[in-house]
C-alpha cells in the first residue's frame, strides 16, 4: 500500500490541473438540488460545447446554491475563477460562448478568485456569502466528490494521520476541549461520547453515522455527503482511533440516493488505497465502514431507533439505559454521531483550536450549517458562525419575498418549534437561547413562514407527521398524537370545540411519559401555537373563521366577476364544481374541494371569503369563563 | 412466474446477505429493486436467509414507508409532504392529485397505470411545491399546474 506522502504527491499533480488548468475549466455542481434543476442536461451540453470551444468540464458537489442551480464555476488558466448560475440547459451555449470570451455577466454570481471585473462583485462580498464562514464546506463545490485525489490534495486524511499519532486519551481530551457537540440537535459533548465508547469493556466496538436527516426542510448533511464524502469518512476514522471502534455503519435515508452512491464510491477508493482496512495508512488503526440504506422512517433518526434498524428489527427506539456505548449494534458498544459532527471533528483538527476558537460563541466554537427555505428569496444551504442572528440569515437569504410579513420560524424539524417572528428574528443561532422558549435549535433546518400561512393548518400537518412517524410502542405517543391530529383536523374543518385547548394541554402532559424524544417532543409545535398564536387558534374555534383564509372548512371560493378567465377556471376545476346557472358562472360550494386551481387561473375574478361570515360569532354565545376554561 | 421459480430467483438475489449483520434493509432493497415491490413470496425467503421469523420481515416491510406491497404503477407520482411545499400550496396539490386520479395515496389507478405515493422532503425546496414523476422533480407547481400535469399524464398512460 502507498504511504501518505506518495498518495499526496500523486494527488497534488491531479489537483494542480484543477487550480491552474491548462485551458478553461468549467466545473458544474452535480447534486440533488442541481439535478432537480436539470443540471445533468447542462452537463451534457457543456461537454459537447467544450469539445468545440476548447474547454474542459468537471463535476463538483453541492455548494449550497440551490437558488441558482445549475451553478457553474469557470476557472481560466492562471487561476482566475467566476461562479455562474443558473446555467439552464437551453442557455448553456450562450453562456459558454460568453464565459469563454470574458465574463458572462448576466449569469455571474460573483468572482471566486482574481480581480472583480465588469461590475461583477467578489463572491465573498455578496450578501449570501458575506454572512458565511465556510469551514465545513471548504471543499463543497470546489472538489469533485468522486475524486479522492482532490480531497487528499486539499489536505485530506492528514488530520487522521496526525490524530492516529496521538495517544487515544490525548486525542479524546483534545476533542473534549473543542466544544464539539452533537450536531443533530442534541448537542451532547462528542468527546464525552467517544470516551464512553473507549471505556466500554466489550469488543468489538462500533461507530454509527446517523445520516437519516428526516426533518422536512433540513438537508445540510446531504450537502456534506454529496459535496465532500471523504471528510465524513475521515471524521469516522478519527473517532475510530479515539474509541477503538473497528467497524462503522453510515445509515443514509432512502431519499438521498446520490449521497449513497458517492459514499459507496468514496469507501471503495479508501479501501483501494489502504485508508480503510486492517492498517489504515500504516497507522495500525483497523477500521472499515459500510452504508446502510434506510427505507423511510423518521424515528430512525433517534439513535436507538437507528440501531434497531441496523439490527434487522423495525426501527423502533427503545428505553435507555442501556446506552449505546454499553449495548448498541449487535449488542456491542456503539457510538452514534451524525454526519456534520464527524465532519466537524475533521475540520477542527484541520484548523487547530487556535483558529477554530476565533469564530462562534464561548459555548460553541466554529460554524453550523443551516438549510433555509419557505418564505425566503433564496433557498439554499449556508454555513454561519454559531451565534449568528436568525435575522441576519434571513437577510442573507434575501428576506421575505412578495412584500409579505414574517409570521414565524419553524426551526429544527417537527419536534423543535414554531416561534413567532418577534422572538425568532433576535435569536442567536446556538442551542441555549432556544431552550427557555421550550424549543430546540435542531439539526439545521430553518423554514421561514410568512403571513399567508395559518398556524392551525401547520398543526394539521405536524400532528399528522408526528402521528404517522410514531413507532407505536408507547401508548402516550401513539394515542395522544392520534388525538392531537383529530382535534386539529376537525378545527380546520370548522368543528373546533371550546374545550379543545384543555384537551391538547392534557395530551401534551401525558406525552412527556413517552420513552423516546419523539413522543416527548411531539406536542412542541402545538404548545407554541397555543402559547404564541392563541388569537388565530381561537378565531377558528370560537368564531369559525380562518384569518389567513387557508383552512378548507372555514373558507369558500366565490366568483365576483364574469370574465373569460372564469370559463377557463371552470374547465380546470378537478371537482367540476364550477357551472353556469342562468348564464352566470357559480361555484357549487358543496362540490368544491378548495384546491385553489380556479383562482390560479382567474386570480382577479374569484375571491376566498369566510364561509361562516354571516353566522353570529360563537364567542358571544359562550360565557368567556367557559370558553377559556382550558 | 411459478412460485418455486420466483423463490429460487429471490434466494439467488439475496444470497450474499447474512444473519445478524445489519442486512435486512439491504436484502429488502435488493428485492424491491428487482421487482419494484416486495412480493409476498419474498418474505419467507428473506426470513430464512437472515434467520428471522416471517413476522419480523413482514413487520419491517410494513414499518418502512418506502417498501411497497403492491406493484408499482407505470407512472408513479410522489407527493412531497414537507412544510416548505405546504407553505406554497402543497396540500392543495394533494387535493388535486387525489381528485383528478380518483385514488388515495399509496393506491394505483386501474391497470396500474398511475399511482400516488406520499413522499418525504429531500431538500429540493427551491422547487416547492413539488411532486416527483417517476423520481424526477417537477415544480414549482400551482394547483392549476398540477391539474394540467395530471391530465397530460392520464392521456399518456
Amino acid at each position: 500500500m502507498p504511504t501518505y506522502d506518495e498518495l499526496r504527491a500523486a494527488a497534488d499533480a491531479v489537483w494542480k490541473a484543477v487550480e491552474d488548468p491548462p485551458r478553461p475549466l468549467f466545473s458544474i455542481s452535480i447534486n440533488t438540488s442541481s439535478l432537480a434543476s436539470r443540471a445533468a442536461e447542462t452537463l451534457a451540453a457543456l461537454r459537447k460545447l467544450g469539445e468545440r470551444l476548447g474547454f474542459d468540464v468537471m463535476q463538483t458537489g453541492d455548494a449550497g446554491f440551490a437558488f441558482a442551480e445549475p451553478v457553474v464555476q469557470v476557472t481560466k488558466p492562471g487561476g482566475s475563477a467566476v461562479l455562474y448560475g443558473p446555467v439552464t440547459p437551453d442557455r448553456a451555449a450562450a453562456f459558454a460562448a460568453a464565459a469563454m470570451k470574458g465574463v458572462a455577466k448576466e449569469f455571474a454570481l460573483g468572482v471566486v478568485s482574481g480581480p472583480a471585473t465588469d461590475g461583477v462583485p467578489a463572491l465573498a462580498d455578496t450578501p449570501w456569502m458575506k454572512v458565511q464562514t465556510r469551514w465545513l464546506m471548504h471543499n463543497c463545490g470546489v472538489i469533485d466528490p468522486d475524486n479522492i485525489d482532490h480531497y487528499i490534495a486539499r489536505g485530506g486524511y492528514r488530520q487522521f494521520l496526525d490524530a492516529a499519532a496521538m495517544d487515544r486519551d490525548a486525542l479524546i481530551s483534545v476533542i473534549k476541549g473543542s466544544t464539539l457537540k452533537g450536531r443533530a440537535g442534541g448537542f451532547f459533548s462528542t468527546g464525552m461520547k467517544w470516551q464512553f465508547l473507549k471505556d466500554a469493556t466489550a469488543e468489538p466496538k462500533y461507530l454509527v453515522c446517523n445520516a437519516d436527516e428526516g426533518d422536512p426542510g433540513a438537508w445540510v448533511n446531504r450537502v456534506v455527503m454529496e459535496g465532500d464524502p471523504h471528510m465524513l469518512i475521515e471524521g469516522m476514522l478519527i473517532g475510530a482511533h479515539a474509541s477503538g471502534a473497528s467497524h462503522g455503519w453510515i445509515y443514509v435515508r432512502d431519499e438521498y440516493p446520490l449521497a449513497i452512491e458517492r459514499l459507496n464510491r468514496a469507501l471503495a477508493q479508501c479501501r483501494e488505497r489502504g485508508i480503510l482496512g486492517d492498517d489504515a495508512l500504516g497507522t495500525g488503526v483497523r477500521f472499515d465502514a459500510e452504508v446502510v440504506r434506510g427505507a423511510g422512517a423518521y424515528v430512525c433518526g433517534d439513535e436507538t431507533g437507528l440501531i434497531s434498524s441496523v439490527n434487522d428489527e423495525r426501527g423502533m427506539p427503545r428505553l435507555k439505559p442501556p446506552f449505546p456505548a454499553a449495548s448498541g449494534v449487535l449488542g456491542k458498544p456503539t457510538n452514534v454521531n451524525n454526519v456534520e459532527t464527524y465532519a466537524c471533528a475533521t475540520t477542527f483538527l484541520r484548523l487547530t483550536p487556535e483558529i477554530f476558537s476565533t469564530v462562534g460563541t464561548d459555548m460553541h466554537w466554529g460554524t453550523k450549517m443551516f438549510s433555509v427555505s419557505g418564505a425566503v428569496g433564496k433557498t439554499g444551504c449556508l454555513e454561519v458562525p454559531f451565534g449568528t442572528k436568525v435575522a441576519d440569515v434571513l437577510a442573507a437569504a434575501g428576506g421575505v419575498p412578495g412584500g409579505r410579513q414574517l409570521k414565524a420560524l419553524q426551526e429544527g424539524g417537527p419536534l423543535s418549534g414554531l416561534l413567532p417572528a418577534a422572538i425568532a428574528l433576535d435569536l442567536p443561532l446556538e442551542p441555549e437561547p432556544f431552550r427557555p422558549l421550550g424549543a430546540g435549535m435542531g439539526g439545521g433546518g430553518l423554514i421561514f413562514v410568512d403571513d399567508t400561512a395559518c398556524t392551525v393548518d401547520l398543526n394539521v400537518m405536524f400532528s399528522w407527521f408526528v402521528e404517522a412517524e410514531s413507532c407505536g410502542r408507547c401508548t402516550t405517543c401513539r394515542g395522544a398524537n392520534q388525538r392531537m391530529f383529530e382535534i386539529f383536523s376537525r378545527t380546520a374543518r370548522g368543528e373546533g370545540q371550546s374545550d379543545d385547548v384543555a384537551q391538547l394541554k392534557s395530551l401534551a402532559a401525558s406525552m412527556q411519559y413517552s420513552n423516546c424524544l419523539h413522543g416527548a417532543l411531539s406536542p412542541t409545535i402545538m404548545n407554541h401555537t397555543i402559547q404564541h398564536f392563541r388569537e388565530e387558534y381561537d378565531a377558528h374555534t370560537l368564531e369559525h373563521r380562518c384569518p389567513a383564509k387557508v383552512c378548507p372548512g372555514l373558507i369558500r371560493y366565490r366568483i365576483t366577476k364574469q370574465t373569460p378567465a372564469v370559463a377557463e377556471a371552470a374547465a380546470i376545476c378537478p371537482a367540476a364544481a364550477i357551472a353556469q346557472q342562468g348564464g352566470a358562472w357559480a361555484i357549487d360550494d358543496a362540490a368544491c374541494i378548495r384546491c385553489h386551481a380556479c383562482k390560479d387561473i382567474a386570480p382577479d375574478d374569484i375571491v376566498i371569503e369566510d364561509r361562516y361570515r354571516d353566522v353570529i360569532p360563537l364567542r358571544t354565545l359562550v360565557p368567556a369563563a367557559v370558553s377559556r376554561s382550558g | 412466474m411459478l412460485d418455486n421459480e420466483a423463490t429460487l430467483e429471490i434466494q439467488h438475489l439475496i444470497r450474499d446477505f447474512k444473519p445478524a449483520d445489519g442486512d435486512l434493509l439491504g436484502a429488502l432493497h435488493a428485492v424491491q429493486h428487482r421487482y419494484g415491490y416486495i412480493p409476498k413470496i419474498a418474505m419467507p425467503v428473506v426470513a430464512r436467509q437472515l434467520r428471522l421469523s416471517e413476522a419480523q420481515v413482514y413487520g419491517a416491510v410494513t414499518y418502512y414507508s418506502e417498501f411497497r406491497l403492491i406493484p408499482p404503477p407505470a407512472t408513479l407520482i410522489g407527493w412531497c409532504s414537507g412544510l416548505s411545499c405546504r407553505l406554497k400550496g402543497g396540500d392543495r396539490i394533494r387535493q388535486v392529485l387525489e381528485r383528478e386520479l380518483g385514488i388515495a395515496m399509496e393506491e394505483n389507478t386501474d391497470g396500474d397505470r398511475l399511482g400516488l405515493h406520499l413522499a418525504q422532503c429531500n431538500g429540493t425546496c427551491e422547487h416547492a411545491a413539488q411532486v416527483w414523476v417517476n423520481g424526477e422533480v417537477v415544480g414549482p407547481l400551482s394547483a392549476a399546474d398540477t391539474v394540467k400535469l395530471v391530465r397530460s399524464l392520464k392521456e399518456k398512460a
